[in-house]
């Protein structure tokens, strides 16, 4: 296994987009969460062993571009049209992590021949019933950290990724992807009501994956978009928290690749 | 010319302070069942009375705010109580500093009640317009990232409805009109005036020198303030005017008593209010996106120890309270006067638990010693 990707930037309609890519076969897109594009971890790389991965970062976040007309997550979705079709990547495989997951919901159900396939990590979108998603923008980013893990220590990148203090640009670079994320899901809170309606024609293949005691978005979501989505199925990874792909990398990436191939 | 302001929050600090040592702020999730709306009732009473005798007393204007979500400031909605002051008294100045604009998803509806309040009192409303602090984006649910955007957009369409006859058409972008033309308008014309609050945001100077409305300073250390001002002079020079004490104001807490000692006795109940409603966490006064990355800088290079964190001695040093005798008081204030050119003193001399009998005394002896001094 050999880390390697290489970091573009990228036109699509006049923005400047940054991507991250590596690997080889066929494409692979992923579409990151709420707090920013965070690079090319153990999980992607284990991806990019069987697919070309495509990494970018969304409008407004890390170094990409915010068009001034794109203010919320079906905005996003349109604009990520224009970028599947103008990098050649229509039809290619997809995975949603968390607010990623809602922006690739929104985009397969705008663009029938978008993705092949999608899988959804954790996505919000879709309002629980019971419980609520948790406001990670009322609370510290430190917090956010620790309601993110169900256990920190089986996460084999966490030392690597939060226990040294930020340098002024990772600092100025979470500032940025924070109110980008305000801009997008202030109200309502992480969640479109259309979006279950909507996702009911989206029939290609999908997959849910769940972080059994997420604590961030309430696992009850899962059945929920498994109800909206026709060809999903659902696995629920026990003992993990919100971000499968950083904590129990290793099983994550059994489910997506399992479900991809 | 110096006008002197009487202002209340008209707080509600009507239980022990062990409870709000409970929860990581007076502000927004403090729990609202402490209220007790019977003791609100006398408590409204208390304040209307107390405004109406700082008018009797000589005060040239009174000043009521705005907050949501906090016993701090019983006061929702400064067009109600502006209302309520426009009837029970006579002469006084109104300022209302001030409505929300980007909270408000109504700029006609507000445009409307200014200008009734205008017309009922007689031309006597300053209408102050302000971006609301932090927590007022979570306690409306107003997404921060729009607010100085909003704050704008509101102001300019408030301003049109009252200077350019109507009907007219309003397409903005975030408020749109099919027919704005409200029949309630002003008195004063072309408008009431507009102040501005600000702590130090460098757009908020800006807006308001170009504008050439009026600039208060609220508990701003005073080289802050003298710096704020200082940039507006700046601002207006490069536009072509020189802007006179009356565009600039600054508010502190103040009361006096006949004596030195009992002064400072009383004056500790301000230290409620420096302290319980000013805590809370960086997210629920700054919510991401309300400050822009120039007012975050100007904040942290200017880093003022946070008032809840000053002594009632240091408070006093830095002239956020100013506490004493009418001469001393006199002296304090004049000093305020001179360093800063303000043609307005903002006087919260009613604060925290501060009692009726010493809001009263203080009032008295504000019109009687004080005022006239000042206006020497």
């Amino acid at each position: 296994m050999v880390t390697e990707f290489t970091e573009k930037i990228v036109e699509v309609g006049g923005n400047k987009v940054q991507i991250l890519t590596g690997g080889s076969g066929d494409p692979l897109v992923l579409f990151h969460g709420a707090g920013g594009n965070s690079g090319w971890l153990r999980y992607v790389q284990a991806l990019a062993d069987q697919y070309t991965v495509y990494l970018p970062s969304h409008p407004g976040y890390n170094k990409s571009e915010r068009p001034e007309w794109l203010e919320t997550i079906a905005d996003m979705a349109s604009f990520y049209t224009w970028f599947l079709e103008e990098q050649g990547l229509e039809g290619a495989r997809a995975i949603g992590f968390s607010m990623g997951g809602w922006i690739a919901s929104e985009v397969a159900v705008s663009c029938r021949h978008a993705f092949s396939k999608l899988m959804l990590v954790d996505p919000v979108g879709i309002k629980p019933q019971r419980g609520e998603i948790t406001d990670i923008f009322i609370i510290s980013p430190a917090q956010i950290n620790e309601l993110l893990f169900h256990d920190p220590t089986q996460a084999p990148e966490y030392d690597q990724l939060y226990s040294q203090p930020p340098t002024p640009e990772q600092a100025e670079t979470a500032e940025t992807n924070r109110e980008m994320a305000v801009r997008l899901c202030w109200k309502p809170y992480m969640y479109d009501p259309r979006l279950p309606g909507l996702l009911s024609r989206v029939n290609i293949p999908s997959r849910i994956v769940w972080g059994r005691e997420d604590r961030l978005v309430p696992v009850e979501c899962a059945e929920l978009f498994h109800q909206a989505l026709p060809k999903s199925d659902v696995v629920i990874i026990d003992q993990c928290g919100h971000s499968p792909q950083v904590e129990k990398p290793d099983e994550f990436v059994r489910v997506a690749l399992e479900f991809l191939a | 010319m110096t006008d002197v302001y009487y202002f209340t929050e008209m707080p509600f600090a009507e239980f022990p302070e062990s409870e709000a040592e409970k929860y990581p702020s007076m502000r927004l999730t403090f729990p609202n069942s402490y209220f007790d709306p019977g003791k609100a009732h006398d408590l409204f009473k208390r304040y209307l009375d107390e405004y109406q005798y700082a008018e009797e007393m000589g005060f040239d204007g009174l000043m009521i705010n705005e907050h949501h979500n906090t016993p701090s400031c019983m006061d929702v909605e400064v067009n109600i109580s502006g209302g309520i002051l426009a009837r029970i008294t006579q002469k006084a100045k109104i300022l209302m500093l001030g409505n929300m604009l980007p909270t408000s998803d109504n700029p006609v509806r507000l445009a409307e009640e200014i200008a009734m309040l205008d017309v009922i009192s007689g031309g006597r409303i300053v209408s102050g317009f302000v971006r609301g602090i932090g927590i007022e984006s979570w306690a409306n649910n107003t997404n921060p990232i729009h607010n100085r955007e909003r704050f704008e957009e509101c102001h300019d369409l408030i301003i049109k409805s009252w200077t350019t006859p109507g009907p007219f058409r309003w397409e903005g972008k975030h408020y749109q009109y099919r027919a704005v033309n409200p029949w309630m308008l002003p008195l004063q014309k072309p408008h009431p005036p507009v102040w501005v609050p600000g702590t130090g945001s460098p757009e908020t100077v800006e807006w308001a020198a170009r504008n050439r409305y009026t600039y208060a300073a609220f508990l701003t250390p005073l080289d802050v303030a003298k710096n704020l001002f200082q940039r507006y002079r700046e601002y207006a020079a490069e536009d072509g005017w020189e802007p006179g004490p009356e565009k600039f104001a600054y508010m502190i807490c103040s009361h006096v008593n006949e004596t030195e000692a009992k002064a400072q006795e009383a004056g500790k109940a301000f230290l409620w209010r420096m302290n319980y409603p000013l805590r809370g966490p960086r997210e629920y006064w700054s919510p991401p996106g309300y400050t822009s990355r120039a007012g975050a800088s100007a904040t942290a290079a200017r880093r003022p120890t946070p008032l809840n964190e000053l002594s009632y001695q240091e408070l006093q040093e830095r002239y956020h309270l100013v506490v004493g005798d009418p001469d001393s008081v006199t002296e304090q204030l004049l000093h305020i006067k001179n360093e800063l050119g303000v043609g307005s003193l903002l006087l919260e001399a009613q604060g925290g638990q501060l009692s009726h009998e010493d809001t009263m005394r203080s009032i008295e002896l504000f019109g009687k010693e004080v005022i006239p001094a000042l206006k020497d």
